[in-house]
């Protein structure tokens, strides 16, 4: 019983890592207001530019910072399209993921199925290691985690909600002419965090290649980027709940592993299933169980709408 | 007097078109660039994807068989985007059309035209239930539907994966991952090209229809434009939102249906081929126009047909999904450009 809940909460951590990165970016570029839906093609391009930097240089660091900074020049266009010229958001994010997909798949080709040369590997932490069910699950993991988990969420938290920089930027998402009115810079802040969102989810697709799966096939984000969007929702657009949200369907994918490694009676395929039928019925059944819930959940006012400083 | 540019609330149809024609040649442009890095000629490639299209009775008839499907999945898109809401799940409502078109066909027999419509019934419950409840959640709950049905399309790819290679797999056959054969075909029209175009157009033709003549469209139309002022006026806008996504998901599994009864004949992993999300492209492309949709529809058959010949110089198939979404954030910017107009701006005056 022991090693299968310290092998659930290790493959929790481990595979809940991509979608709070790409969760934790989502939160960033949403809350000045602009939906980027681009978090999926983002995070395919992250992924095949971290396995062929590793492949280049052998040092997963080096890809990793290739697949966020990949990931930031992608979303810096989208940011240019969206905040800038205030082309629609849902397209531009949807074209995104197009583009980000079938550039993967046509520069990924020579890669496919090459396992990564150099991944970032589990570090034993001495002492905490020997607990039990803790000490696999948390302690023996790559060190990614501690920033996935730790660092990032709550430097975000306090930055976003213990500064009035962070007041700017909700303002910015919230009411962007009364932001502009106390001249907090709106056109600058959305770009700033939009493009730093999307280099966190191009993180997220280094993170995938480089430490959890550590290999690149077409098809390898299979809606991540998809389920990191719905978690923001369902997350409040907080990033503490994100990262705990994407923990929990850190938890469902391990669920179907597990039940895969012991032959459960139900196919594989319905196994696979779990983590979308998991973020449809996470994103229905709290709303309609508890309507108090709707505010919590609720998103910034001026969400997906742009902002033109001359149109009242 | 001074000339600048404005921003106005509606852009003109005229100006929406050229934006349209813009981003496309732009799009072209830029992958052009990028073939070209990659030490492929664009335009011997160009040419090569129109010889293969226009240059052959065969070309023509497989262009068709593309258009067919882009249509459908077209005209669910477009027909949600008149009340307002985003279905980019027709991905995973065509394969499951398919799939129970498939079920149909190989549990059910009887005469062919009375199992025809059967099996068309049947692909058009599929896609329906399949939106079921990303239509009940939106309406009731406010969930966002946009992801609800893009998430189901991940689940529907497996349904079919595992369907396909499990349970209904045909033994007989060579391929691995390919159900049982569907025994009723689609009559053909010319060549290889099945009855499904017509049915396509003559649907696009009556939903266009309906939209601009009957009150339950106009009723549509308002509640898209301004739900608030729609439900003041005393129109149903839950209901209205309920019918067009059902009726959305049901289109898109006729596309499915098509795809098994007309053109592949058996239910196969990845037989929706990119169908629906190329859908999205085609409706915006025509505006959410049905009419529109038809010529939106065959211009990207022909970009999906250029998808066919790049396989053949080595690349992904999927390298035509980059092209589409190139092609989709040219377009979001242009049609963003087609708002602006150039003013003549009185002088200022101190009074105003």
């Amino acid at each position: 019983m022991e090693t299968i809940l310290a092998g659930i909460l290790s493959t929790a951590i481990l595979a809940g890592g991509v979608l709070a990165l790409g969760a934790l970016g989502e939160v960033m570029a949403e809350r000045v207001g602009v939906v980027n839906l681009g978090v999926e093609g983002l995070m395919a391009m992250g992924a095949v530019t971290g396995i062929a930097v590793v492949l280049a240089v052998p040092n997963p660091w080096v890809g990793l910072l290739a697949a966020t900074l990949v990931g930031m020049l992608l979303s810096a266009i989208f940011a240019f399209a969206t905040v800038v010229l205030k082309a629609n958001q849902i397209l531009c994010g949807l074209a995104l993921t197009l583009i980000g997909g079938g550039l993967s798949a046509t520069l990924g080709r020579p890669y496919s199925s090459t396992p990564a040369p150099a991944t970032f590997e589990p570090v034993i932490i001495p002492g905490l290691s020997d607990l039990p069910i803790v000490g696999r699950g948390i302690f023996s993991q790559n060190i990614l985690i501690y920033l996935i988990y730790l660092v990032l969420p709550l430097l975000l938290y306090f930055i976003m909600f213990k500064t009035r920089h962070g007041l700017n930027l909700r303002a910015v998402g919230e009411n962007p002419s009364a932001a502009d009115a106390a001249g907090i810079p709106v056109t600058r802040i959305r770009f700033l965090y939009v493009t730093l969102g999307g280099a966190l989810a191009g993180m997220a697709g280094g993170y995938l290649t480089l430490a959890y799966i550590p290999s690149w096939s077409d098809g390898v984000v299979a809606g991540r980027g998809w389920i990191a969007v719905a978690l923001v929702i369902f997350a409040g657009y907080r990033p503490i709940s994100a990262v705990l949200a994407a923990l929990f369907f850190g938890v469902i994918t391990a669920l179907g592993f597990v039940g895969q490694a012991r032959n459960w009676p139900i196919p594989a395929p319905f196994l696979s299933m779990l983590p979308y039928l998991g973020t449809i019925g996470l994103m229905i059944v709290p709303v309609l169980a508890w309507r108090k819930l709707r505010r919590w959940m609720a998103a910034p006012d001026a969400l997906g709408e742009p902002y033109y400083r001359d149109v009242r | 007097m001074a000339w600048r540019l404005q921003r106005f609330p509606v852009a003109p149809p005229a100006v929406a078109l050229a934006a349209r024609a813009g981003a496309i040649v732009a799009a072209l442009l830029v992958s052009s660039i990028f073939l070209a890095i990659a030490g492929l000629n664009p335009l011997v490639l160009g040419a090569q994807v129109i010889n293969s299209t226009f240059g052959s009775d065969f070309g023509l008839q497989d262009l068709g068989l593309l258009v067919t499907p882009l249509i459908f999945c077209g005209l669910a898109v477009a027909v949600t985007q008149r009340i307002g809401i985003w279905n980019i799940g027709a991905e995973g409502q065509f394969n499951m059309g398919a799939l129970f078109a498939t079920a149909a066909g190989i549990f059910i027999t009887g005469p062919t035209p009375v199992m025809l419509v059967v099996i068309f019934c049947a692909g058009a419950l599929g896609g329906l239930l399949w939106i079921l409840i990303p239509t009940l959640a939106r309406a009731y709950a406010d969930v966002n539907e946009l992801i609800t049905t893009l998430l189901l399309n991940f689940v529907a790819a497996l349904f079919v994966y595992y369907v396909s290679t499990g349970p209904w797999r045909d033994k007989a056959s060579h391929m691995l991952a390919s159900t049982f054969k569907v025994p009723y075909y689609v009559p053909d029209l010319w060549g290889t090209l099945h009855w499904g175009l017509i049915v396509a157009i003559a649907m696009a033709i009556i939903m266009a229809g309906i939209l601009a003549y009957t009150r339950w469209g106009y009723e549509v139309r308002i509640s898209g434009a301004n739900p608030h002022a729609a439900r003041y006026a005393g129109i149903p806008v839950r209901r209205r939102i309920i019918a067009v996504m059902l009726l959305s998901g049901a289109i898109a599994g006729v596309a499915g249906m098509f795809e098994v009864a007309g053109t592949i004949h058996r239910l196969q992993g990845g037989i929706s081929n990119n169908f629906g999300y190329v859908g999205i492209m085609v409706a915006v492309l025509a505006r959410g126009s049905s009419i529109g949709v038809i010529f939106a529809g065959a211009l990207m058959a022909v970009i999906l047909n250029a998808g066919i010949v790049l396989q053949t110089k080595g690349l992904n198939t999927n390298t035509v999904l980059a092209l589409t979404g190139l092609i989709l954030f040219f377009t979001a910017i242009g049609d963003e450009f087609a708002h602006y107009r150039l003013v003549r701006s009185r002088p200022a005056t101190s009074t105003s």
